[in-house]
């Protein structure tokens, strides 16, 4: 009974999550072996008139990134708001917006109420290589500032405790074989020599 | 639960494409467990830095010191820099300035996951300032996920560790494994469940269904 209910979870929550594991494993090959060049603009607009939030220049943080968020729609712009920096010298604001298949930039000038936005459209691969790295461990207190990327965030965090339970019932399915028990073991012991091996190496 | 005995006379008959496609399945699933683990907890910590433990993953012992060393040798900028690492005793990854050297300056930083150096070299005085940080035992653990010595949107980023290449290697192994043993689960369930293929259409689709969603909805 066991492990019947067994296989069949292990089936079908691996058919389920088996999209993002694809996901995740072709957009590897990208973020090791790709190269794109981040500063060639496929357009770069101008937009005048821009309803500037009081004070945006003394913001910081969270309150800068919910400010700017809300002149996202005159701009014609949609994503997560990576950071944003003030230039005091300049009185420019500055912040890039980031989705898949799009990465933006927002330069606006404060006294002008004028931005330009300088938009990259990306590759699919460089897409799918977002989504791998969204939400990430960097501006921890901004991010998950656009609806999607949270929700991203529970499908990524799904991935992982499925594969977890994947491999943990795969053990035990493998396991329940007795003829495939003594190479399973092999491949298993070979797995942990070349990763505890490597691990070694690197740190040592 | 499977008797040993099919098992055996199953061993015996001659191992068809289905045979070899559940084996190729149990054993890159078997080899590559400890990889797995390691991406998938990597991957947790990565996605909640508010996590105590992510938090503690940020915590870095920082040293620094000042030494005499020869003027850099060699042809290029790594070559410069592997020398300097050879004269103060440094190992890992190199990571050269984007922007051109200041004249009369050679700086550099050189990565582990266990530590990173930021070397600055003075020519003129022929000094070199390092500041060195010995990254925590779950920085460390952490890294591993982004070790690959190469930034897709820094074209200037090259692997120049030999070690790094190997871990490379091992996370495009890893991708391939896991790419082989998703499609092979595909024919897994096509072949065990054809009579009964509702459920799994249903399920597959599903999965295929939120990823389009998020890439339907995300996309410009």
């Amino acid at each position: 009974m066991l492990y019947r209910w067994t296989r069949e979870l292990h089936l079908y929550f691996g058919l389920f999550v088996s999209p993002f594991l694809l996901l995740f494993g072709v957009s590897v090959f990208f973020l090791n072996h790709a190269k794109v060049a981040v500063d060639r603009w496929t357009s770069v607009d101008t937009v005048r008139d821009v309803r500037v939030p009081a004070g945006l220049e003394l913001l910081r943080g969270r309150e800068a990134v919910d400010r700017a968020k809300e002149m996202l729609p005159q701009l014609d712009v949609t994503g997560e708001i990576g950071f944003t920096r003030v230039v005091t010298a300049t009185r420019h604001f500055v912040f890039p917006v980031s989705r898949p298949g799009m990465e933006t930039t927002v330069d606006l000038d404060l006294d002008a109420r004028s931005a330009v936005v300088s938009r990259r459209a990306t590759s699919v691969l460089e897409a799918f290589a977002y989504l791998h790295k969204m939400p990430g461990p960097h501006n921890v207190a901004l991010r998950g500032n656009w609806v999607w990327t949270q929700g991203w965030r529970w499908f990524a965090d799904a991935t992982v405790y499925l594969t977890m339970f994947l491999t943990l019932s795969g053990i035990y399915l493998w396991y329940a074989i007795k003829a495939e028990r003594r190479i399973g073991l092999a491949m298993a012991a070979a797995g942990a020599v070349t990763f505890f091996g490597l691990i070694y190496a690197v740190i040592s | 639960m499977p008797s040993s005995a099919n098992a055996s006379t199953g061993a015996k008959r001659r191992p068809n494409l289905e045979t070899w496609n559940r084996k190729i399945h149990y054993y890159l699933g078997l080899f590559f467990l400890f990889f797995l683990w390691l991406f998938s907890l990597t991957g947790l910590l990565l996605n909640h830095g508010q996590w105590r433990l992510a938090a503690a993953a940020n915590a870095r012992t920082e040293t620094r010191f000042e030494r005499g060393i020869e003027p850099p040798a060699g042809e290029d900028d790594l070559a410069r820099a592997r020398d300097v690492m050879r004269q103060l005793g440094l190992t890992g990854e190199i990571e050269l300035p984007a922007a051109a050297q200041a004249q009369g300056r050679f700086d550099f930083s050189v990565n582990r996951p266990k530590d990173a150096s930021q070397v600055k070299v003075d020519l003129s005085t022929k000094r070199a300032s390092v500041q060195h940080f010995q990254n925590s035992g779950w920085a460390v653990f952490r890294i591993f996920h982004t070790f690959s010595g190469s930034r897709f949107n820094a074209p200037g980023s090259h692997r120049d560790w030999i070690l790094t290449s190997a871990w490379t290697l091992a996370m495009d192994a890893l991708s391939a494994g896991l790419v082989v043993i998703v499609l092979g689960s595909y024919y897994m369930w096509f072949r065990f469940k054809r009579k009964n293929l509702a459920l799994g259409i249903a399920v597959l689709a599903a999965g295929y269904a939120c990823c389009a969603l998020f890439l339907q909805f995300m996309w410009p």
